[in-house]
């Protein structure tokens, strides 16, 4: 008998680690900061244990009796700890209450188990033996808790059936301790049936996990993932919620779908219906198509030219039937050439003229996005314009990055050409800007294609006037040997950002 | 069940499975080797009597930036009437290059620091070629940011000049040699080209040298000597404590604190080669060393191969030491010290981990015996790019000149391929998973040293008087090695030539 009663109190122990192991492991996911949380959690569980231990005391009678409860109600609360916790931070805004009192009530019931249980077998051995043999159990289990938590349990299991595993495991000695200890219990039919229902109920638990993580999950990211890639060049999300859809380039909003077309509109419109009979188009970038749908609007554009790096991002919004949606199959058109390839080598090797060019690019956060931003790039991509034509920038938000705005601008003049700049508001995005240049002057269209949602001709004048906490700065312009559109646009957002 | 010493045996050939990572196998060799060519001249082998002769009015010998710039400015003036002949199977010297199927990279010389208003004849050059249009610089071949990086103490900073870790002390003697410095560009007799304000002023800076021109001014500082030696090692291939103080000064007081980085390309001063080849490339016989040269009062006759080449005039334009072995009665000189060099391309399938940093174009490590490496794709307008080729520089100081020169020869390439690897894993942990081959060059005579005394050396002068009909151009005639002394002297060779050709009846 005594080495089943010591491999209880291993098991006891084990749970008991992993419930606080749960809860600090979940905290830190959910809310970060995984020092904080793993301090302040084990603390709060090792002072819950020092209240239970002195409540102990309290206890007079009837130990094996009330030791079977405390298991059993552990193996419940500790049990569904995890699941509860996911679902409080996904439903509530009391995940930090809810946490520190699971804790507290599952430490309050570990620190009782141990005293117990000395108690409970300390007239068959020595009292020395008693306190060596429990402890060195109690340590072992703590060990063995410790290496297939991580090892096993998180990487196998996840944590809301961890949990559980370990509310099973508790409810399955208090079952064994109505055997174990026949001899000093009355009622044991009652108590036998108290352990199969809660062996069920967390039985049933285990079966559902799925289902309680998935909820909470969607709450708790609250945009589904549909697609997820690392492509050769980036990492690619695209998230939806309800019906919006949004895109991440390397964690980047790029668009959602609920407002793309107010920015996609005022790329385009502003500067492609100023061309008097446009009828060859280039964008760079932009692999969404979604500007591309914009410019096949108009019916003289007899070819559209993209050029962007990754084939994976041009394929999967040339086939995804939700992307396809939303660029109306722009890519699959006849009109459109679709060329994977790197834009500033591109631009220099090839001869073509354009009425109107298009610059997506992704902001300039590194120094090789950098160089797409450069006067020597705007020089190359200049060359291409026909007498008529004109080019427009994304250029980041004169809100946001106010000086990265005004650089851009700059080192477009520095190009040669004549600069127009405006904004716009997307609601995802915030303010916006963009810089329209060309060789001569811009002449506001004076009239739009019918059904533009955002882009009117009354509306146009405001989108070119900047109020005060936008206006010009006097930058200096971008050059691959400087780069100083990369530290200046580093240093705008981390203004924001403090 | 497995016993415990079989478990012991077991766990531990696992975790030593765990630490081997598949390296990558290493392709390379030595290429480019000359030394068995030159060494021929150096045993004064017999050459065949020559089958046949030409005659014309001028040769060139020596393929490198100055014989190229001579060749350059002969043709600018409408004048063909020439051949250069190059050792070498390629042209170029110290602007030589290479190519794989990623990039174009340089095998020795990779910038030209943007030249002041002194250096007419380099101007002019890149006004030529298009690096310079209506006073502006091409954006295109300054080198790009980030450029120059330095690895001390564990973290990365921008610059070569340290700026880290700095206590006040070291603070004030970089402020203090700086303002020295500053003081000696405006008095205006170190200039580049150096011999249009050398002045005999200053001869007594170079009666000492460097390191303890330094430390009679009171310079301690760790990391300031550091920082000379680095400047005396990438420009000189030489220790400051070998280095004329006046080089030393030149070096930091020549050029103005520019603003825009220096002129580069992704071949490095290859880049300037093959615009010259473009040029002049028809002029040219690479592989065919000049044996032999016979000055008479009525003109030069320079021995190579099958050939004898009857030429009005010799524009000699190889390196000095060979002189000797190239004329009959050429004295060896003493002043004119030659430093060792070796240079590496490693091809990089991908960047190996940079602890963070992005790439720059030059990277250095603070204490190490190497120079550190180029990065040849930096140049490039691509915005994603995976593989690429370094430049690896590493001037071999320690030791005599001699000594350095038996060890280039002596060590086989496995030998410094792994002392390049090893001085690169300090800072690119895995840099051998990443390299797929290392091709190495070694130059016993990679350049002119200008060591103690040898600026304003009495040899120096011997070149001018020699003989009328044989036109020294090189940049040992400066004492320093660098690109816009070496083109000054070709051109004006070429401008001497030419009005010696145009002056007589």
């Amino acid at each position: 008998m005594g080495i089943l009663l010591f491999i209880s109190v291993l098991l006891v122990a084990a749970c008991g680690l992993i419930y606080e192991l749960v809860a600090g492991t979940l905290a830190s996911y959910l809310v970060g900061d995984s020092v904080f949380q793993f301090s302040t959690v084990i603390g709060t569980y090792l002072f819950a244990m020092g209240i239970g231990s002195a409540l102990s005391r309290h206890i007079h009678r009837a130990l094996v009796h009330r030791f079977v409860w405390i298991e059993l109600l552990l193996g419940v609360v500790g049990g569904f700890s995890s699941a509860l916790l996911m679902i409080a931070f996904a439903f509530t805004q009391g995940f930090e209450l809810i946490l520190y009192a699971l804790v507290m009530v599952m430490g309050i019931l570990v620190g009782l188990e141990i005293p117990l249980l000395m108690r409970i077998v300390k007239d068959r051995y020595h009292f020395r033996d008693v306190i060596a043999h429990v402890l060195t159990f109690d340590y072992l289990g703590a060990l063995g808790a410790s290496l297939i938590f991580p090892i096993l349990l998180v990487p196998r299991l996840g944590l809301v059936r961890s949990a559980m595993l370990f509310g099973l495991v508790n409810a399955g000695v208090a079952l064994w301790s109505t055997f174990l200890f026949a001899n000093q219990l009355t009622r044991t039919r009652s108590l036998r049936t108290a352990c199969l229902l809660v062996l069920c109920g967390l039985g049933a638990g285990m079966a559902e996990a799925r289902h309680i993580t998935a909820t909470a999950e969607d709450n708790i990211y609250a945009d589904e993932i549909i697609f997820a890639r690392d492509t050769r060049y980036q990492h690619l999300v695209l998230t939806r919620f309800k019906d919006d859809l949004r895109l991440f380039l390397n964690s980047h909003l790029q668009f959602s779908s609920r407002d793309e077309y107010r920015y996609h509109e005022t790329l385009v419109h502003p500067g492609l219906a100023a061309v008097p009979a446009p009828r060859r188009v280039l964008v760079l970038g932009g692999g969404d198509g979604l500007a591309v749908r914009e410019i096949l609007k108009y019916p003289q554009v007899e070819s559209i030219t993209l050029v962007d790096l990754d084939p994976e991002m041009t394929g999967l919004f040339s086939t995804h039937p939700v992307l396809t949606k939303l660029n109306d199959k722009s890519l699959l058109s006849e009109r459109v050439r679709v060329v994977n390839a790197d834009a500033f080598p591109w631009v220099d090797s090839n001869r073509d003229s354009f009425d109107f060019i298009v610059i997506d690019f992704p902001d300039p956060t590194n120094y090789s996005l950098g160089k797409l931003y450069t006067v020597a790039f705007y020089r190359a991509v200049a060359r291409h314009l026909s007498a008529q034509g004109f080019m427009v920038v994304q250029s980041t938000s004169p809100m946001f990055a106010r000086d990265s705005f005004w650089c851009i601008a700059q080192t477009l003049k520095q190009a040669g050409l004549q600069t127009y700049p405006y904004h716009v508001y997307v609601p995802s995005f915030g303010e916006w800007g963009f810089v329209l240049a060309g060789t001569h002057q811009y002449i506001p269209p004076s009239t739009f294609l019918p059904g533009l949602r955002f882009v009117t001709k009354e509306g146009l004048p405001a989108l070119f006037q900047f109020p005060p906490d936008m206006s010009p700065l006097s930058m200096p312009p971008n050059e691959l040997n400087s780069q100083v559109l990369v530290r200046t646009y580093e240093n705008d957002w981390k203004d924001i950002s403090h | 069940m497995l016993g415990r010493r079989k478990f012991l045996r077991v766990g531990s050939a696992a975790l030593v499975g765990l630490s081997l990572k598949s390296e990558q196998k290493i392709a390379g060799s030595f290429v480019n080797d000359s030394f068995q060519t030159g060494h021929l001249l150096r045993a004064r082998a017999s050459f065949p009597p020559p089958k046949r002769t030409e005659k014309l009015p001028v040769v060139i010998v020596g393929g490198g930036i100055a014989g190229l710039s001579a060749a350059w400015r002969l043709h600018k003036r409408g004048y063909s009437d020439f051949v250069l002949l190059e050792m070498n199977a390629q042209a170029g010297g110290n602007a030589r290059w290479g190519e794989n199927e990623t990039t174009a990279y340089p095998w020795a010389a990779h910038y030209v620091p943007v030249p002041g208003p002194k250096a007419i004849y380099v101007r002019e050059l890149f006004e030529d070629l298009g690096v310079l249009k209506n006073g502006q610089w091409e954006e295109r071949y300054l080198a790009f940011s980030p450029q120059e990086r330095l690895f001390l103490y564990g973290r990365w900073q921008e610059g070569i000049e340290p700026a880290v870790g700095l206590t006040p002390r070291d603070r004030e003697q970089f402020q203090r040699l700086e303002d020295l410095f500053t003081d000696f560009r405006k008095r205006g007799s170190f200039t580049i080209p150096l011999e249009l304000g050398r002045s005999s002023k200053d001869k007594d800076l170079d009666c000492i040298s460097f390191l303890d021109w330094l430390v009679q001014l009171g310079f301690d500082s760790r990391l300031l000597l550091w920082y000379m030696n680095y400047a005396c090692r990438d420009d000189y291939g030489a220790l400051a404590a070998d280095t004329s103080a006046w080089a030393g000064i030149h070096y930091f007081s020549s050029r103005e604190p520019e603003e825009k980085g220096p002129l580069t390309w992704p071949e490095g001063n290859g880049w300037i080669t093959r615009r010259l080849l473009e040029r002049v490339g028809p002029r040219i016989r690479a592989g065919q060393m000049a044996h032999r040269a016979i000055p008479t009062r009525r003109g030069v006759s320079v021995f190579s191969g099958d050939t004898e080449y009857q030429a009005e005039f010799l524009i000699f334009a190889a390196p000095t030491f060979l002189a000797p072995y190239v004329f009959e009665d050429f004295p060896r000189f003493r002043d004119f010290v030659y430093s060792p060099w070796l240079t590496a391309n490693l091809t990089l399938e991908r960047y190996p981990d940079s602890r963070g940093a992005e790439p720059s174009w030059d990277t250095v490590f603070l204490d190490s015996p190497t120079l550190g490496y180029v990065d040849a794709m930096h140049q490039s307008l691509r915005t994603h790019i995976d593989r690429t080729v370094w430049t690896f520089y590493w001037a071999l100081v320690e030791g005599s000149p001699a000594q350095n020169r038996q060890l280039l020869l002596e060590k086989d390439w496995a030998y410094w391929k792994e002392a390049i690897l090893h001085d690169l894993e300090r800072v690119h942990h895995d840099i051998r998973q990443c390299v797929s081959r290392i091709d190495i060059m070694r130059m016993g005579h990679a350049m002119i040293r200008p060591a103690v005394g040898s600026i304003f050396s009495e040899e120096r002068r011997y070149t001018q008087r020699f003989h009328e009909r044989v036109l020294f151009a090189n940049s040992d005639l400066s004492g320093i090695s660098i690109f816009e002394e070496a083109q000054y002297h070709g051109v004006k060779a070429a401008e001497k030539v030419l009005a010696r050709l145009r002056g007589r009846p």
